[in-house]
């Protein structure tokens, strides 16, 4: 029987990118189905009220949601419906997906992160697991994602470095702001590794794109020049032009449908105008944010699957991940600082871009010895004034704050300091409390089941969290800094989440195979961050990136 | 307060919204004006066209109406009050009995709840985009010592013209 398409894939960001554009550089021809609308770079602009005050590229709760559910204090979990919490878990429902509005932190996972358990051992009540490949299997499609998605850095020797199979990166590190030499100075100090953080932003126009322009607005923005990696800017728009890969937007995939004998025929969806539609292919690729995919599966139940795809053995779901962590702050008052070093400090555009890993992996009594430790990330505060200024319409007591003494409160948020904050990643270790089902109750705007999170975490978290956190502390300090604070919590960060689908040997215990294709169908593969076991202590778009090229080699020697 | 120049910047409604006001928008200004006032050194609502910007909004088409009625019968729930209090209109009365009545609303839950979105449009007044009509030529960035990014919206792209607000049938694809 004919297909409609070689392959349909279902959702356009990280996961979808480099599947999409090497099958369609191929010579086959690849269906991309995005719930949300095609915006192009111009536009996007640097618009406070668009990309963060108001809902513009994520759907509006009621219309769309999640239940979350969070233990109470008492040790019950209750749900909440997020259109009655506000608690938004969506991040950006466009074409390329969230991808458009990343800051573009970009770390490889390294060798140990992908056989956590025989390295640092179990660790009661979470669900750790080595990994089904190693990181010899994903290094050469890091690189890949190095020249194809576009990642400026540069690479200096440190104790934690990852192997390479190239010297150094394609594109050198992106302009840095002028307090960078103070947080190298203050490690230097400090016997730490300052270290360029490798970003996901062109230094140098490539490929048609242009090179950053250095507005100072890159994190919950779309990229007006095209320099930011998003999926859209760096290989959509490539594969669409190889005339072999077409994407409709604004077309909800709301069920799966399989056969007899457990191979997915069709995706159903709902058009622009809310009309179901289906469409055929030979393969089905699924990469729709971690959450979501989940979702989908469950809802695509079939004559094979009573429980949804890949849920024969009730793994789907299961060990959702987060980023473990927090973040801090410290302030450079510039009343304390000669008028040029004042305005150095005042300057906006360049990055900050720098990270330490020398607690990657690390020893401490208090955590028996040997332990798995993380990254952290220096940057200024995000410069959006709305955000800024909201905090002081309250003062100390809680009450609202007008007239003389918010003008002076604002002046002063404003002009009084810079602000250097950091960023705390860890791992969110898997554990039983925290994955995704069908809430019972709750439907979206086309009557569909929405995915209900549980989001319990690790006590281990934290603990790995505040050690961390009083490092880029002591750093803070070293710098001279006022004011220095810190939260490091379990509340799940929306905008890092992966699992769900889990990769593995084995089908009782994982939902996909070390090749990302579930386990019991054959024609169904995951190519999101859902496929991960355990998610290293880095951002992981990285890793998204590259397990879909990996992924996408796979698939290219069978269709 | 600089009024009516042709430029860009006023092409999110009319620059004359404080001309001949009446209720609701003369007590809202009022209000607006003292939770956020001029001195010699910074501007006041006013002068961030704070009023244009909170009648842009509240006609957004993503605006929840129920919130916009609310904002727009709070003039009326505060003008009973300040007749019943001091037998004048809320605009009327002097700085220190206006900031009696509104510490005195502020306790109530309707009350507060209506300051509070006050605050909210006027912060969001202040230092958003002048696309959206206030911010009057950036006069609340400039006295904040604020950088815009760039590229800046334009009025045929402000957010509700983008993504989810926008009808689909009329976006075209490339």
């Amino acid at each position: 029987m004919s297909k409609d398409y070689d392959i349909c894939v279902i959702g356009s960001g990280a996961g979808a990118g480099p599947v999409v554009s090497e099958l369609a550089r191929a010579g086959k021809s690849v269906l991309v189905l995005e719930k949300g609308p095609w915006l192009k770079e111009n536009d996007f602009f640097k618009d406070e009220m668009a990309c963060c005050r108001r809902t513009t590229y994520t759907p509006k709760l009621e219309d769309e949601q999640h239940v979350i559910e969070e233990e109470t204090i008492s040790g019950d979990w209750v749900s909440e419906p997020t259109s009655e919490s506000g608690w938004d878990f969506w991040n950006g429902n466009v074409v390329g997906g969230s991808s458009n509005f990343m800051s573009g932190y970009f770390y490889r996972l390294k060798p140990k992160d992908f056989r956590l358990l025989s390295e640092f051992g179990p660790i009661k009540d979470a669900n750790v697991v080595d990994w089904p490949i190693s990181y010899e299997d994903l290094e050469p499609y890091y690189t890949k994602a190095e020249t194809e998605v576009g990642i400026s850095g540069h690479v200096i020797p440190h104790k934690h470095q990852e192997p390479r199979s190239t010297k150094d990166f394609p594109f050198p590190p992106t302009n840095e702001h002028p307090i960078v030499k103070n947080i190298d100075k203050a490690c230097e100090d400090l016997n730490l590794t300052s270290l360029p953080t490798p970003r996901a932003v062109l230094s140098r126009p490539s490929n048609g794109r242009q090179s950053c322009e250095y507005s100072g607005y890159c994190g919950s923005y779309g990229c007006r020049s095209g320099a930011k990696g998003s999926s859209r800017a760096a290989l959509l728009d490539g594969a669409v032009a190889t005339g072999n890969c077409e994407i409709k937007d604004n077309s909800k995939v709301y069920k799966l449908k399989s056969d007899s004998t457990g191979k997915v025929t069709e995706a159903l969806y709902y058009d622009a105008n809310n009309k179901s539609q289906s469409v055929s292919a030979k393969l089905f690729v699924v990469a729709c944010h971690a959450i979501e995919t989940s979702r989908l599966l469950f809802a695509s139940n079939g004559p094979k699957h009573p429980d949804g795809l890949g849920n024969n053995y009730q793994q789907l779901g299961k060990n959702l991940l987060f980023s473990g962590g927090g973040s801090g702050t410290g302030e450079f008052h510039y009343s304390k600082m000669d008028e040029l070093t004042a305005t150095a400090m005042k300057t906006r555009g360049p990055f900050v871009n720098r990270g330490l890993q020398d607690f990657y992996f690390f020893e401490d009594k208090a955590f028996g010895g040997k332990a798995k430790g993380g990254v952290i990330d220096f940057l200024l505060r995000h410069p959006n004034p709305i955000s800024k200024a909201m905090a002081t319409r309250w003062n100390v007591d809680d009450n609202l704050n007008w007239g003389p003494q918010l003008k002076q409160d604002l002046k002063t948020v404003f002009t009084g300091s810079q602000d250097l904050r950091f960023e705390v990643f860890n791992d969110w270790l898997p554990t039983d409390n925290c994955f995704v089902s069908l809430d019972k109750n709750v439907k979206d705007k086309w009557g569909s089941a929405v995915a209900k999170v549980r989001v319990g975490y690790h006590e281990h978290d934290l603990k790995v969290g505040e050690y961390l956190a009083n490092k880029a502390e002591d750093v803070l300090k070293q710098m001279g800094a006022d004011n220095i604070r810190s939260s490091i919590s379990g509340s799940p960060p929306p905008n890092l989440v992966a699992g769900g689908c889990r990769f593995g040997n084995d089908i009782k215990t994982s939902v996909l195979d070390a090749n990302c294709k579930v386990h019991d169908v054959d024609n169904l593969y995951v190519t999101d961050g859902s496929f991960m076991p355990t998610g290293g202590s880095v951002p992981y778009t990285w890793t998204i990136y590259a397990n879909s090229f990996r992924v996408a080699d796979i698939i290219k020697q069978r269709v | 307060m600089s009024t009516a120049k042709a430029d860009s910047l006023n092409i999110m409604g009319n620059d004359d919204v404080y001309k001949n006001l009446s209720d609701p928008w003369l007590t809202l200004a009022s209000v607006q004006e003292h939770l956020f006032p001029a001195d010699e050194t910074s501007p006041g609502a006013k002068d961030i066209t704070a009023l244009r910007f909170l009648k842009n909004m509240l006609n957004a088409p993503d605006t929840d109406s129920e919130e916009k009625q609310f904002i727009l019968k709070g003039p009326g729930w505060l003008n009973d009050l300040s007749l019943k209090q001091h037998n004048k209109e809320f605009s009327q009365l002097d700085s220190e009995t206006k900031e009696k009545i509104l510490r005195q609303i502020e306790t109530s839950k309707a009350g507060n709840r209506w300051l509070s979105l006050m605050m909210t449009y006027l912060v969001e007044a202040l230092l958003s985009d002048p696309v959206y009509g206030g911010n009057n030529n950036q006069k609340g960035w400039q006295w904040l010592e604020h950088i815009p990014g760039f590229p800046t919206p334009t009025i045929d792209k402000v957010y509700f013209k983008l993504g989810a607000h926008a009808s689909p049938k009329r976006r075209t694809k490339a």
